[in-house]
């Protein structure tokens, strides 16, 4: 991977055939756990965690809220998957995308180490695997690869925005 | 927030305390362990429009005291102010300001 870096307008990275299938699985895992039944939202941690109730305490204003804003929020969320499926080269190569694609870019791969940090249960203490000699390693490799992909999209982002000032 | 030609507050414009009691909720965004911090400053600019000081200040907060409220007006805006960071995927809710 080449990370992501501000190129005129747009913002540039690279990935390599394997990187490019990796996010081309996840992509397909999350579009299937956001087509889950809105009632298995309680059940499932990770979806708890991607559609988040809006009131902490009050369980009626927290379902007001899901009903208000739970089906804008899947398919914004829908919206952005499909954006990076367009964007992402199947077998590797350049990723170029205007401001607009970044930012379903980079709500995409926070959705996904969302999912991932859940399931791995991953908390401010947990470190990248020094080796990855079991599956819950691998993962968590994926896990911390997405963060470098992300933080450097966030980089270039903030790079672009000073260089339109 | 009063600009510096709003009018001096006197006795007789109830108007502003009815507004006070309209706007008791505030958002509040919730530390948790994946987000980043230069994705939580960065989405903070973003849809608040704050500058990157009050951005980081906010984001600091949130890190190390756990929460931070990054808005407050009518209950109706909370909401949106709150749907809006669930797209981003940060963890916030609203509530009535304690």
């Amino acid at each position: 991977m080449k990370p992501f870096r501000a190129r005129g307008g747009a913002v540039v990275a690279r990935l390599d055939s394997a990187e490019a299938g990796i996010v081309g699985l996840l992509l397909d895992q999350l579009d299937q756990l956001l087509s889950a039944d809105v009632a298995d939202v309680g059940d499932d941690p990770v979806l708890a965690r991607l559609l988040p109730d809006g009131h902490r305490s009050d369980p009626a204003m927290a379902a007001d809220y899901r009903d208000l804003t739970e089906s804008a929020l899947r398919s914004g969320k829908g919206d952005d998957l499909a954006t990076v499926r367009a964007t992402l080269p199947p077998h590797g190569g350049e990723v170029r995308l205007d401001v607009d694609q970044a930012g379903a870019w980079l709500r995409t791969t926070n959705d996904l180490r969302l999912a991932l940090g859940t399931r791995l249960d991953v908390t401010e203490d947990t470190e990248p695997p020094a080796d990855l000699t079991d599956e819950r390693d691998h993962q968590l490799g994926v896990y911390y690869w997405l963060t470098a992909v992300q933080g450097s999209l966030v980089d270039a982002l903030v790079d672009a925005r000073a260089g339109r000032r | 927030m009063a600009g510096p030609l709003a009018p001096e507050r006197t006795p007789d414009t109830i108007v502003d305390e009815e507004n006070d009691l309209d706007r008791p909720w505030v958002t509040i965004v919730w530390n948790d362990p994946v987000n980043l911090m230069n994705y939580v400053t960065f989405v903070l600019q973003e849809l608040f429009g704050y500058d990157e000081p009050t951005a980081t200040k906010l984001m600091l907060q949130v890190h190390h005291e756990g929460r931070a409220i990054v808005s407050s007006g009518p209950r109706e805006r909370m909401e949106h102010d709150t749907s809006r960071l669930h797209a981003y995927g940060l963890w916030a809710s609203y509530q009535k300001d304690s």
